[in-house]
């Protein structure tokens, strides 16, 4: 049977989808409100790119978390997989589900792990910032082995994706790199520091990403 | 690039998942493929060719010809 972009399943389980993102997004900013508010946390020195990052954290860790929870039932994990099927997912696809999911989440943790230390210690210690990011570092290599396991044996599809982003943000970001690079040696712009530049290809990354799936029919 | 990988599947009477199944990809493969929204990689269309037991030519078309 052929499904189409625009099926009543397909358009229900969009809909869900940014439901739990509104909940979810709406509860933590209530949180952080709340945290700042009582004086337990300054939100006062987070730069734009700080905010920023830890926006696109609490989106990749809790969408991730969410989805490895999923992954404990094979009912729904094939409906979140694949909205348009009826099937179960098999044990195979439920690890490799599992795989991209826990990549999410780590992706989440590790973006976060630096704002959050700097919030939670002012002026930051060299014990805490050696231990985030020893943290950071652990967090990395697992997530590197987790991506190189999805990779060898996600779909010939899901692997021209995962390039055709890869392309599109190298091609896009080091263009505009050189641009700011060029305007910012000429005293044109404000410098941009590594935390800034990460943040924007992370986000640019998750939005590119993002309209390959949709062209590809996935979402 | 257009196919007749719908009308192959439909002679036979299995659904996108089976044939993702006997394909080895994902559902969401073979709706891109028969929606002319990604085209195979070679080994993948002589899997299909295989599978359906003709030449790539009669079930793919680049509009070349």
């Amino acid at each position: 049977m052929t499904t189409t972009s625009s099926s009543p399943r397909l358009n229900r389980a969009r809909l869900a989808q940014g439901a739990a993102g509104l909940i979810l997004g709406g509860g933590l900013g209530y949180l952080v409100g709340r945290l700042a508010k009582q004086g337990d946390i300054d939100v006062s020195g987070l730069t734009w790119s700080d905010a920023m990052a830890v926006l696109i954290a609490v989106m990749l860790f809790v969408t991730g978390a969410i989805l490895v929870a999923a992954t404990f039932s094979k009912r729904l994990a094939g409906r979140i997989m694949d909205p348009a099927s009826d099937r179960p997912a098999r044990p195979a696809q439920i690890s490799v589900y599992r795989q991209q999911a826990l990549v999410m989440a780590l992706s989440g943790l590790m973006m976060a792990a630096p704002v959050a230390a700097r919030l939670a210690s002012q002026p930051l210690s060299s014990q805490l910032a050696g231990a985030v990011m020893a943290a950071i570092v652990g967090l990395f290599l697992l997530q590197t082995f987790l991506n190189l396991s999805v990779w060898t044996r996600a779909d010939e599809m899901i692997r021209q994706m995962v390039a055709e982003a890869g392309a599109v943000c190298f091609w896009v970001l080091q263009g505009a790199l050189f641009l700011w690079a060029a305007a910012e040696k000429l005293e044109l712009v404000p410098a941009l520091s590594a935390w800034d530049m990460m943040t924007i290809l992370m986000g640019f990354y998750l939005v590119i990403s993002s309209v390959i799936s949709v062209r590809r029919g996935l979402t | 690039m257009k196919n007749r990988l719908k009308i192959l599947r439909a002679e036979r009477d299995w659904s996108q998942a089976d044939l993702a199944d006997r394909l080895e990809v994902s559902r969401q493969t073979i709706n891109a493929l028969e929606t002319g929204k990604y085209d195979p990689s070679l080994p993948l269309a002589f899997r299909i060719a295989r599978l359906f037991g003709q030449p790539i030519e009669s079930i793919f078309d680049d509009g070349q010809a």
